[in-house]
């Protein structure tokens, strides 16, 4: 993992792209972005992140159909879903299909960064 | 009436005592036998008489046999024999009333065993009315008794589909065709409908007048139509088939018209049943879909407000003027959403409060696309114009702007590109159409996604609330037009918009890119 961590934003509003991308970037992260499913597994085999920013519910492939793609493989980025779903069956669907956190918008956008730290420290520790 | 057979068979027990039947049941057979047997006796003993008295006459010669010896002799063959003929007359005499009381016996019992049928069968008819409430299930179990009861070959349920038009819903045995229509005062069945009055059909007439509802393949006999009457409404009409070369007689008539009854009932029943069971699939639903709404409302409310924190957010961390100006720019257009989303819902509560009456005016309908397509061309969602240079329809504009911008949203949003929205002049109509290159709309939807909260995108993968093209309805209909959607020539959806011309400016059509 280079010092600048790569993050790969998923989310098919434009504005969260946007202003996520800056956030994170002034946070010392590099971020990547894409806007639906099937952009974003494509640009987790070219680009291996050290983590994705999944959003839910977005056109053609969803949230879930990128969790279980990922999930199914044998290593994959740590998994940060960040939705606007709150309920407790989504959250618990989304710990089965192995993300790692679960974050419900609209969040506070610290919060997200202490969440990333965390989890991307976890990681580091567990490898 | 069940006083009556003990009488009977106490009479009959006298009788058979009498006439020197020891049986304690006699039958009619053995009555005749005995019968036959005394008469054959006193032939006999005729015969005898008769053959003595020759012997007799012969025996005493030219002289006079009613003299001497002889006379002695057939003086006792004459009282022998008229003492038989009075004891055979005496037991004829019983045996005949024995006889009449048996076939009185029959006669009963065969009619009480009907009545008993009749009974079970009615009792049959009752439980099932009771015991299922599926209207189709009740009919059925009801025909099933009433044929067995009459022996009947086929039957059927025909009910009222509308005020004019009645339509078989049950069918049993052979000979009537399922869902076959008749119009109310034609053929057997649609008279007695109207006459509400209970009919025997003869083969012929049955044959020659069903009106459709008999299966020409199959032969049938004769007929009963009896009406399904339930507190004065005529319901439908209940019809029995015969088997080929037999007729009901007026008894079976009755008995069909006892079925009538609990028919009529469990039709009226069943009914009310399947009205309240809609009702309250249709509050499930509504439920269900409000539920969604409020999933979908906080969704749509969630996604701007995580733009606009993250706006400010990532503005508090940069001093770079541009970027600042960007994110000043992600603020002003995400709660520019916000406040369209507030609108679009209190636009859907005052519909739904009626409050909301237009004033009608005479618009120019082709200007006011030009300038919403413009519009709609700014906020990055262009569309393709084909229209007159004018056309004046009445309405109310702001209301007719918002449907438009609705539908060109819904188009954008569902549909593919190109958009196109195109306006068609025809005699006192003006058509506006919002024509989309997507997949197009499931017949089974078309309905439906002009419903308050209806989504047809249940997972929430498009963006929204379910209430656009419900406002959409409710707007064009208070401005007095009609809106729906069908395919469009060549794929996609066409949502078209009928609206009362004015009057017709100039009909030339000019295609426009905005």
């Amino acid at each position: 993992m280079s010092d600048r961590p790569k993050i790969l934003i998923v989310d098919d509003e434009p504005d969260v792209l946007l202003t996520l991308r800056m956030i994170l970037e002034s946070e010392g992260f590099d971020p990547i972005l894409a806007a639906d499913g099937e952009t974003a597994l494509r640009r987790v085999d070219d680009e291996q992140p050290d983590l994705v920013v999944l959003d839910i519910m977005m056109p053609v492939l969803d949230g879930w159909f990128v969790l279980a793609e990922l999930g199914g493989r044998a290593t994959h980025p740590s998994v940060v879903v960040c939705s606007a779903k709150s309920g407790d069956a989504d959250r618990t669907r989304a710990s089965d299909l192995g993300a790692d956190e679960y974050v419900t918008k609209p969040f506070e956008p610290d919060d997200l960064v202490d969440v990333i730290r965390a989890v991307l420290a976890r990681h580091r520790a567990a490898v | 009436m069940d006083q009556l057979p003990v009488e009977i068979s106490q009479r009959i027990r006298h009788e058979a005592r009498v006439a020197g039947l020891h049986d304690h049941a006699p039958s009619i057979e053995m009555v005749e036998r005995r019968r036959l047997q005394l008469w054959s006796i006193m032939i006999i003993v005729m015969i005898a008489v008769g053959l003595a008295a020759l012997a007799v006459s012969g025996a005493t010669g030219n002289g006079s046999w009613v003299t001497g010896q002889p006379l002695v002799l057939a003086g006792g063959v004459g009282l022998l024999a008229v003492g038989f003929c009075i004891y055979a007359v005496e037991k004829e005499v019983h045996l005949h009333r024995l006889s009449r009381l048996l076939v009185d016996e029959r006669l009963l019992s065969n009619t009480m065993a009907l009545q008993l049928q009749m009974n079970t069968a009615l009792f049959n008819a009752g439980k099932a009315l009771n015991s299922v409430m599926d209207l189709d299930d009740v009919l059925d179990a009801i025909l099933a008794n009433a044929l067995e009861l009459l022996g009947a070959a086929g039957g059927s349920v025909m009910l009222l589909e509308d005020q004019t038009v009645l339509r078989v819903v049950a069918v049993r045995g052979e000979g009537i065709v399922r869902d076959a229509r008749i119009r109310i005062g034609e053929s057997v069945v649609g008279r007695v409908a109207q006459s509400r009055e209970a009919l025997l059909v003869s083969r012929e007439v049955a044959t020659a007048d069903a009106g459709g509802a008999l299966d020409p393949t199959t032969e049938v006999g004769g007929a009963m139509c009896v009406p399904l009457v339930n507190r004065g409404q005529l319901l439908g009409v209940l019809t029995v088939l015969a088997a080929k070369q037999t007729e009901f007689s007026e008894d079976d008539l009755a008995v069909l018209n006892l079925f009538a009854e609990p028919v009529a009932a469990a039709t009226a029943k069943a009914g009310l049943y399947e009205a309240e069971r809609a009702n309250v699939a249709k509050l499930l639903e509504s439920d269900r879909m409000k539920s969604q709404f409020v999933a979908s409302v906080s969704h749509e409310l969630r996604t701007p407000i995580t733009s606009i924190r993250g706006a400010v957010a990532a503005s508090r961390r940069t001093d770079i003027p541009a970027q600042r100006e960007e994110l000043l720019d992600v603020v002003d257009r995400q709660s520019g959403r916000l406040q369209a989303m507030v609108e679009e819902m209190l636009v859907a509560a005052r519909m739904q409060e009626n409050a909301n009456r237009p004033t009608m005016q005479q618009i120019d309908l082709c200007a006011l696309i030009r300038l919403t397509a413009l519009d709609s061309h700014v906020a990055g969602r262009p569309v393709d114009l084909e229209l007159p240079h004018a056309c004046s329809v009445r309405s109310e504009p702001e209301a007719l702007r918002r449907v438009l911008t609705n539908l060109i949203e819904n188009a954008h949003k569902y549909g593919s590109e190109p958009i196109r929205v195109a306006v068609q002049v025809a005699d006192d109509q003006v058509v506006m159409s919002v024509i989309d290159a997507g997949p197009g709309i499931p017949p089974e939807e078309r309905e439906r996604i002009f419903e308050r909260f209806y989504r047809s995108d249940p997972n929430g993968t498009k963006p929204g609330m379910g209430l656009g093209l419900s406002i959409v309805r409710g707007l064009v209909e208070s401005c007095g037009g009609t809106v729906w959607v069908e395919d469009a020539p060549g794929g996609g959806a066409a949502f078209r918009v009928a609206l009362r011309a004015s009057f017709v400016l100039e009909p030339p059509v000019e295609a426009v890119h905005v």
